[in-house]
C-alpha cells in the first residue's frame, strides 16, 4: 500500500513538473516578440560588447561626486542556465604542431596583433552586433568598433554562400533559422585576423557559427569556431546574454593609435 | 599662458596605482606607475580620436621653458558609455586644468590621465571597480 501511494505521489509529481515544464515553455515562445513571418525579432540596439577597460568614471562636479563604470556583461560572463546553449570550452584545441605557434604569438601579442594598431577584429572577434535590423530574407549586423563601423548583411532567403566573392575581414555570411534560433554561418575570410585572444590565428579555411536567439528581453549570443586545417576539432566558446540598450549607434572616430612605438615591453591584456 | 610641471609626492603613488590604464596594453609596458605626476598648465587641444582620447596640455618646464605634454586616457567609447563627450574636455581649451598622470617611461613628454581638475574645481578621475553601471 505504502509502495502505491509513493508511486502515486512520484507520478503526480513528475506530471507536475513536466506541465510546469511546458507551461515554462508555452510562455517562453509567446513572450517572444515576432516580425510578420513568424520569426523571433531580433532587432533593436544592443549593449556594446567590446572591450574596455575595467574602470569607472569618478566624476565631482559642483561639489557632488558619481562614480560610473561601464556594463561589460556582453562581453564577460558566462551566461549561465539558458535553454539553447551548446557545450562548450575555454579554449580551442590546436593541432601539435601549432601549439608553439600559439603561445609565441599570444606571447607577442601587443606586437604583433594587427587589432592593437587599429586592425580589423574580424568574426567572431567583433562580437555580438551593436544593433540589428530586420527584414524579410535578410538581417543586417551593424557594429560599433575601434577600427571603425562596420556591417554585415545575413540574407536567410535560403541562398547559398557566395562563389564569387574576394575574402574579407568579415566573410560571407547566410542566415537560417533553426527553430527561434537564427544561425548564422560564415566563411571566406582574410588571414590576418585572430578569432580569439591568446595568439588565435586561423587559415583562409575559417568557418564561423554563430546562434542567436531571444530570451525575455534580452538576447544569447554563442559562437562556434572551426577550422581543420588548424584545429583538431570546432571550438564552441561560451554563451553571452546581450542587453537591450538604447545607446545610439555613433561614428567611431578615426583610429590612430601611438603607442606601439613606447611600448618597453610586451606586457598587454584585456583583448577580445 | 604656461604652468609648471611639478613631480607628485610618493604619498600619491597609491591613490594612482588603483587606476587601470589601456585596453590593448599594459600600462607597464608603457608608463612609469610608481612615478606620478602632476602637470598644471593651459588645456591647448582634444584629439577624440581611437584608441585613446589624448589632450595636450602646454605647461612651464623646470627650466622655464614651454613644453606641450600629451596626456592620453581612455577610448572615446568609454567616455560615450559613463557619459561624457569630446565637449566636456573641449569646453576648458584655453584654460588652466591639471592633470595627474603617470609618464612614459622613455622619457617623452608623454602621460596616462588619472585625473583632470578644471580651472572651476570640477574634476574627472579614472578609477578600478565600484560605481553604478551603464549599458
Amino acid at each position: 500500500m505504502t509502495k502505491i501511494i509513493l508511486g502515486a505521489l512520484t507520478v503526480g509529481l513528475l506530471s507536475a513538473g513536466l506541465m510546469s515544464a511546458e507551461q515554462n515553455a508555452k510562455r517562453t515562445v509567446s513572450t517572444v516578440p515576432r516580425t510578420a513571418d513568424g520569426h523571433p525579432d531580433l532587432s533593436g540596439g544592443w549593449t556594446y560588447a567590446i572591450d574596455i577597460a575595467p574602470v569607472a568614471l569618478k566624476k565631482v562636479i559642483n561639489g557632488q561626486t558619481t562614480t560610473i563604470r561601464v556594463d561589460q556583461s556582453a562581453r564577460h560572463g558566462v551566461a549561465e542556465n539558458i535553454a539553447g546553449t551548446l557545450p562548450w570550452t575555454k579554449a580551442p584545441s590546436y593541432k601539435p604542431e601549432f601549439h608553439a605557434k600559439v603561445a609565441d604569438l599570444a606571447a607577442q601579442e601587443s606586437k604583433v596583433d594587427g587589432v592593437f594598431y587599429c586592425g580589423r577584429p574580424g568574426v567572431p572577434r567583433i562580437g555580438s552586433p551593436r544593433r540589428i535590423i530586420q527584414l524579410r530574407g535578410e538581417l543586417i549586423f551593424l557594429y560599433e568598433d575601434i577600427s571603425g563601423n562596420t556591417f554585415r548583411t545575413i540574407p536567410t532567403d535560403g541562398r547559398k554562400h557566395r562563389q564569387d566573392g574576394d575574402p574579407s575581414y568579415y566573410g560571407d555570411a547566410v542566415g537560417h533559422w533553426e527553430g527561434d534560433t537564427l544561425v548564422v554561418d560564415t566563411t571566406n575570410f582574410v588571414e590576418d585576423t585572430w578569432f580569439g585572444e591568446e595568439g588565435y590565428f586561423h587559415s583562409d579555411a575559417l568557418h564561423v557559427i554563430e546562434r542567436l536567439w531571444r530570451v525575455g528581453d534580452n538576447l544569447a549570443y554563442q559562437v562556434t569556431v572551426d577550422d581543420p586545417k588548424v584545429l583538431t576539432q570546432p571550438w564552441t566558446n561560451f554563451p553571452r546574454l546581450i542587453k537591450p540598450s538604447n545607446v545610439p549607434l555613433e561614428e567611431s572616430p578615426v583610429c590612430k593609435e601611438d603607442d606601439g612605438h613606447r611600448l618597453l615591453n610586451l606586457d598587454h591584456h584585456l583583448q577580445r | 599662458m604656461t604652468r609648471k610641471v611639478l613631480v607628485a609626492s610618493c604619498t600619491l603613488a597609491g591613490l594612482f596605482l588603483a587606476g587601470s590604464l589601456s585596453a590593448h596594453h599594459s600600462p607597464s609596458a608603457i608608463f612609469d606607475m610608481g612615478n606620478p605626476i602632476v602637470v598644471k598648465g593651459t588645456l591647448t587641444k582634444v584629439e577624440w580620436v581611437n584608441p585613446h582620447i589624448r589632450v595636450l596640455v602646454d605647461a612651464q618646464g623646470r627650466d622655464g621653458s614651454s613644453e606641450t605634454w600629451q596626456i592620453e586616457s581612455q577610448p572615446p567609447s568609454w567616455f560615450k558609455h559613463v557619459g561624457l563627450g569630446r565637449a566636456d574636455f573641449a569646453k576648458a581649451i584655453g584654460q588652466a586644468v591639471t592633470v595627474v598622470g603617470v609618464p612614459a617611461r622613455n622619457g617623452s613628454r608623454y602621460a596616462y590621465l588619472q585625473k583632470l581638475t578644471f580651472v572651476d574645481g570640477n574634476s574627472i578621475e579614472v578609477e578600478r571597480g565600484g560605481g553604478e553601471t551603464k549599458p
